[in-house]
Formats: structure tokens, sequence, C-alpha cells
């Protein structure tokens, strides 16, 4: 038979079961993918960029998690994106345009294979660096349960960046590809950063913007952690995700009119949650405990968590949240030289209960004000925010560095709070900006305060009390005359024996409080 | 016929590569042979619905490449070794095989048989799990015809095949050739006269961009008789005659 006469061969009707043809596909690219080449050195950046970082904090799920957010995908997003732009330009790099465009199966299929044989991967070694770091955690004893929207928003992230490099490498087949796009995300990433220091109202969106600007140990600890910031975000990675994995189902050579017809609505809905997603970062605000976007919070998660309070046996019980456990010893240890000579008086604490740091946003970008101690009740309680310090284990924090800290940063605060002075605002204020000028007002106290301090041995930064540090530096010879008088009665008192001061105090307290007691009349 | 080509053309910018074909092939082996510039590339590569014709019908297994749907009937029943064969280095033989069959959406019950036979025909079977990238410029040469042939195809299109092979190869591959024409139509593009002769039943000799000769090898031998053609082989010779007759304006057709 030859070639002009033969009758054309009949059709054969070959029909590819769901999803088995798929699913061999998938395994082919997982066991050729250049992803598992590319999993040392991720590994070793996930070590030094996320790991490490988390080890230098306290066992606290907050700040684990927002290392797996914030770090790592500093680092992975854009090896990510270049990684899968190289898997995504291999047809065209390898000379197999022609070879693989001239199968039946849509080549957009095929793609989708390749792309998820590389995520799968990269999802991989993070899934199980978050293993690595939240099981280390709960062997730590951390208090409460991992969060799992930081992580969420991680595996969105390396999906995004993994599909938007793919999408670059398909679609601009070249060697150059690869490294442009891993230097875009992560010129994207600073930028967004950047945006983020300088808080531009839409750059919350960026997946490097965790709680926005808390101290880690507010959020997740004493109130839950409010998910609408990394809802927002996932919905944001997830639209940016089939944006681009829609556009690489676009060119003629994808499929047919009505897959690519599917891949245009798949692109126009991923840029549409992207935008629906800035649009709500749009509208979020910073409230006491966290990041809340009006449409997407529940009012739930504005309760307090419960939780039963670790307390000291000390003669005045310290009480904090059980995430704080180890670090009671330290904190009592702390606060017992300041507590200790002030018990039994008027209105001093009788307990000191552990309180979440509350934060307001001023109108200034990152205006943050953090509470200081207050005592309040009946009998009086000290309640005692632990903000801004390190804890042990922070860093290269010593315990002993920690206690030191704590007591001269909230010691004077709780002698002011005390003796009736203006509640100190500034903890860890800047002194020089203090008025200088004596206030004859609170002469009385301010000697007493003074003294106090320096018994206790607050002397350090007891200048970080405006109104002492004001007198205290202007009580040389040439100070005026009420400054001197405040000076001298602060060195009688301090000079007093212990159960003298105590006795003074316990009847004159109210008086001094109330600022009736002059400084003649301070012993 | 599974091949039915009208007046096709075809232009890349101001170069016309193909000028007006016109060719018909059913089952059994064609030759399509020619000088460097020729055209079977291009010729081949629309017969393989990588390009569209720039004018002209086309017809492959009795259906129209232009719908998608029935581009895609084609494609199912398509084999197509392009000349410069592009491959993944890490693939072995065998998965690379295997992932051309699933991308001819092949039922997945019959790939791994499908795979292990398109290996074994093509002389592969003990490098089927060598990776690509250790293999010879032959034996990729042979990987790339086991893709080609692994769905059994009703239309075989193959750019330059035996380029890279050792001679024994060939002669394995010629009878290759022959065994799969029995069934497909196998359009094979060369410069290799020698291959035509041995394993084709139909010859079309191209010459800028259009068809100076269809038929059989004999028949192009027998075009050189009463001419002083230069070809150390009686086809080389006729191949060599009609080139010149084309050349000369005579538009020598069978």
């Amino acid at each position: 038979m030859t070639a002009a006469t033969a009758p054309a061969a009949a059709p054969r009707a070959w029909r590819v079961p769901w999803p088995a043809g798929p699913a061999r596909l998938l395994r082919i690219e997982l066991r050729r993918s250049p992803m598992p080449w590319m999993l040392p050195l991720l590994a070793v950046l996930f070590w030094l960029s996320a790991y490490r970082m988390a080890m230098n904090n306290p066992p606290f799920w907050n700040i684990r998690s927002a290392t797996l957010q914030a770090n790592a995908m500093l680092v992975f997003a854009p090896l990510l994106a270049g990684a899968c732009a190289w898997a995504g330009s291999r047809d065209g790099r390898r000379g197999l345009t022609d070879l693989v465009g001239v199968t039946a199966a849509p080549r957009w299929a095929a793609q989708l294979a390749t792309w998820a044989a590389a995520t799968i991967w990269a999802e991989a070694l993070y899934l199980a660096g978050v293993a690595v770091l939240y099981g280390v955690t709960a062997h730590q004893g951390a208090w409460g349960g991992p969060l799992w929207w930081p992580v969420a928003v991680g595996v969105a992230m390396i999906a995004a960046s993994c599909a938007f490099g793919f999408a670059a490498g398909l679609l601009l087949a070249s060697r150059f590809t690869a490294p442009l796009a891993a230097l875009l995300v992560f010129l994207a990433l600073a930028g967004g950063a950047f945006a983020i220091q300088d808080n531009v109202r839409y750059a919350r969106i960026w997946p490097l913007s965790v709680q926005g600007p808390f101290p880690t140990n507010s959020y997740g600890i004493f109130y839950p952690y409010l998910p609408d910031l990394a809802i927002a975000q996932v919905m944001f990675l997830a639209g940016l995700t089939a944006a681009a994995l829609g556009a690489t189902g676009l060119p003629a050579a994808a499929g047919g009119r009505w897959l690519r017809a599917a891949a245009a609505a798949v692109t126009v809905a991923g840029l549409a949650a992207a935008g629906t997603a800035v649009g709500l970062a749009g509208t979020a605000r910073v409230e006491a405990h966290g990041i809340v976007i009006p449409a997407l919070h529940d009012a739930a998660s504005d309760r307090p968590v419960p939780y039963t309070p670790v307390c000291s046996r000390s003669a005045v019980p310290v009480c904090l949240q059980p995430a704080y456990r180890s670090y009671l010893p330290a904190v009592t240890a702390a606060l017992g030289p300041v507590l200790g000579p002030l018990a039994g008086l008027p209105g001093a604490p009788a307990r000191v209960t552990q309180v979440a740091v509350t934060s307001v946003q001023s109108a200034q970008s990152n205006g943050i004000g953090f509470g200081g101690p207050v005592i309040s009740g009946r009998p009086p309680v000290l309640y005692l925010p632990l903000s801004g310090l390190s804890l042990p284990g922070e860093g290269n924090v010593s315990v002993a560095q920690f206690t030191s800290g704590l007591r001269q940063q909230y010691g004077p605060s709780i002698v002011n709070e005390l003796v009736g002075l203006p509640p100190d605002e500034a903890v860890g204020a800047d002194v020089a900006s203090t008025d200088a000028v004596p206030d004859a007002r609170h002469a009385a106290q301010i000697a007493v305060a003074r003294a106090l301090d320096q018994i206790m041995d607050l002397t350090e930064v007891g200048g970080g009390s405006p109104a002492r540090s004001g007198a205290g530096g202007a009580a040389g010879s040439g100070a005026p005359l009420l400054a001197r008088q405040e000076a001298a009665a602060s060195h009688r008192f301090s000079a007093l024996p212990a159960a003298g001061r105590h006795a003074w105090l316990a009847t004159h307290l109210a008086a001094l409080r109330a600022g009736r007691i002059t400084l003649s009349e301070i012993p | 016929m599974n091949v039915e080509v009208a007046g096709v053309t075809r232009r890349f910018g101001r170069t016309q590569a193909v000028a007006g074909v016109d060719l018909e092939a059913g089952p059994g082996v064609l030759g399509l042979l020619g000088p460097n510039g020729a055209g079977k590339t291009s010729l081949l590569r629309m017969l393989a619905t990588v390009i569209p014709p720039s004018s002209g019908t086309l017809r492959l297994l009795g259906r129209d490449p232009r719908g998608y749907a029935r581009r895609k009937e084609i494609r199912r029943r398509l084999g197509y070794l392009p000349q410069n064969l592009g491959y993944y280095p890490g693939f072995t033989v065998a998965e690379f095989v295997e992932y051309f069959a699933l991308l001819k959406e092949m039922p997945p019950a019959w790939i791994p048989g499908a795979v292990t036979a398109a290996i074994e025909r093509t002389g592969l079977a003990d490098q089927a799990r060598a990776k690509l990238r250790t293999l010879s410029g032959g034996m990729l040469r042979r990987a790339g015809i086991a893709q080609a042939i692994v769905n059994d195809p009703d239309l075989l299109l193959l750019d330059e095949p035996t380029a890279g092979l050792d001679p024994e190869q060939r002669v394995a591959f010629r009878a290759l050739l022959r065994d799969l024409g029995e069934r497909a139509t196998v359009v094979v593009s060369t410069h290799l006269v020698e291959d035509v002769g041995a394993a084709c039943g139909q010859v079309a000799l191209m010459d800028a961009g259009r068809i100076v000769f269809h038929g059989t090898p004999a028949e192009l031998t027998a075009r050189a008789d009463g001419t002083d053609a230069a070809g150390d082989a009686p086809l080389e010779r006729g191949y060599s005659a009609v080139l010149a007759a084309a050349r000369a304006g005579a538009g020598a057709r069978s």
C-alpha cells in the first residue's frame, strides 16, 4: 500500500480518567523539579532568618509565629520566585516549546503541574520548618497554643511568590528571568517594609506586616490574636497567585478558547480578590490589642483570654500571666526591694498583677503609647504591664539585667504613684526634655520620692521621673532656693531609720499625697 | 488520506518558506527530501500543527486543524520529532517518554506498556532509567523517537530522525519506519537519500518552498537517466537531476 492510496485511519476515542493523568504528571514533576536542589539552601536560610531569630526570643507563640511570617518570608519569597521562574522558563530554555506545544493536553494544565510541583516542595520545606520551630516552642513550655494564621500567610506568600516567578519565567523565558524575578520580589518586599514603617495606609496588606506596631507580649497572650489582617493578607496573596497563574493561561498556545477564557476569568477574579484585600486593609485601624478590619472582625476576639495567674509567695504577692511563669522569680526579685519598704503603708500595693500592655495609636505615625504601672483598688493592687523590657533570654539579656532594668524602670513610677505625683507617663522618656524648674506644688512629694529612690537604689534612672529629675538637677549651690530646700528635705528623710521613715509615711502619706505637707514638715 | 495539503504557503516576515505546496499521503512512509532551506521543516511544523499555514488548506487525519477541538483530536494521534530536540536533562528516558504519553492524553492504564514498547523499539531498554543528560546525541535522538511513537500515532512526523545515529542504529531505525508505515502515515524529512531509498515508499522533493517531485524512489532514480547528474548512488543522481531541472525552471513534477 502506498502513501497516496491508503484511506485515513479510523480515529480512536481516548478518554483520560480524572485525576489519574494529572496525578501522574504531578508525580513526574515532583520527582524532577529543580526545587529539591534549593532545599538545603532554603533550610539554611530558614535557620538563619527565622529559627535562630525566634530562639533569641522568649518562647511565646506570638513571637515565634511572627518570625515565621516576616523573617522567613523576607528570604524565602525572593529565592522561591527565582527558582520558580527558572522552572517556568524550562520549556523555552530547553527548546521544547514545539514539542510540548503539539501535545493534546492543554499546555496550561501541564504548566500548572510544573508550578504545583515546585510550590509543593517549597511549602513542604516551610511547613517542616514550622513544625520544628513550633515543636521546640511547645517543648519549651510555651503557654497557650500555636498561632496558625501567620503560618497561613507564609504558606500563601510562598504560593504567590512562586506563581509570580513561574509566570515571569513562562511568559518571558530567558536565563535572566530568574534573577530578575528574585530581585523584583525582594525589592517589592523591601519597598513594602518601608511603606509599613512610614505607616502608609494600605501597606499593612504587605505580608511582612504581622500585627501592627505592637509589642509582641500584647497580642495572643492577654487577648486573642486578631486574624483580621492575616485574613486580608491571605486573600491578597491568594488573589495574586490566581492572577499570576491565570496569566499563564492567556497565550494562544496555552489551550483552547474556553480554557483561555477560564484563565482570563481566573486572572480577573484574582486581581479582584487582591484589590478587595487592599481595600480592606485600608479600612484597618489599630486598636488596643491588634489591628481591626471592621468587615472581617469578630467581636468575640475582643474578649480577654481567660487564665489563672501564677503568683509568688512573697510578702507582696506578684501574679503573672502564665505565659510569663518562668519570669516570676525575676520579677519578684526585681520588685521586692521596691515593695518591701512600702508594705503596709496606706495605698501601698498589697499585690502585683500583670496586665496587658495597652497601646493606642496616636495621630502621628506609629505613635504608640504604652501604659505604665498603676496602683488602684481596695486593697491596692499594682497593675504592672511588662512593656518596654527585654525579657531574660531575649538576645543577650541576663536575669540580672532584666531584674535591674525592671526595678529601675518601674520603681520610680511605683513611688510616684504612691506619693501622689503625677503619673509617670514617660517610662524611659527623654530626661533632657523635662522641665528643669522645680514645682512648688509637689516639692514635698518630690523630696520624699527622691529619698525613697535613693533608699531603694533607684537613683540610676530615678531621673526618669520628670519632676524629680528637674529638682535634683538644680540642687547645687547656684540652684533656686526651692530646689535647695527640696534636696535638703530629701537628704533628711533618707537619713531617717527605716522604721522611722515607715512610721512617718504611715501617718502622713495621705496628707503628702493630697499635697498638704510642706518641705519643712518632712522630718 | 491522513495528510491533505492544498496550496499551502508559509511566510516568516519577508521570507517565503513554503510557496504553494500540494501533497496527499495515506499510510506508508513518505520521505521529504530537499536541500537546506527548501522548506521541509516549515512544512513539517505545519503538519505537526506547531504553526498554521499563511494560506492554503490543510487537513490532517481527516480534520481541519484550525479549530481547537479538531486540533486536539489530531494531536492525540500525532507523533512529532522536531529537528532540534529539546529535552529535560533531569528526566530519565522512561520519565521523558511517559511525560509525553501523559501530555498526549493516553489512558493512564495504557501508559506503562506503551512506554516500555516505545523504549524497546528504539533500542533504549538498557538506558530506560538513565538520566537524559547522561546520554549520547544518538541516544537522545532515539529517546526523541520513542516519545514520538509512544502513542502509536496515526500520523508520525520525523524531522532528521537519523541525525546522530550510528550505522547499526540507522539500519534498525529504517526497519522501524517500515514497520510503523504499515499502519500509519510517516513523513520523514531528511538529507540522507539512502534513508529514503531504504525505508520510504514515497518521496517528495522540495526546493525553494515548492514540491518539485513526488513519486516513488524508483521514479526519482529514473529521473537521472540520460542526464549527467552528480551523485554516488542512483537515487542521489535522481535527486540531483530533479533539483537541476527545477532550478533551470523546468518545474519538474511527477
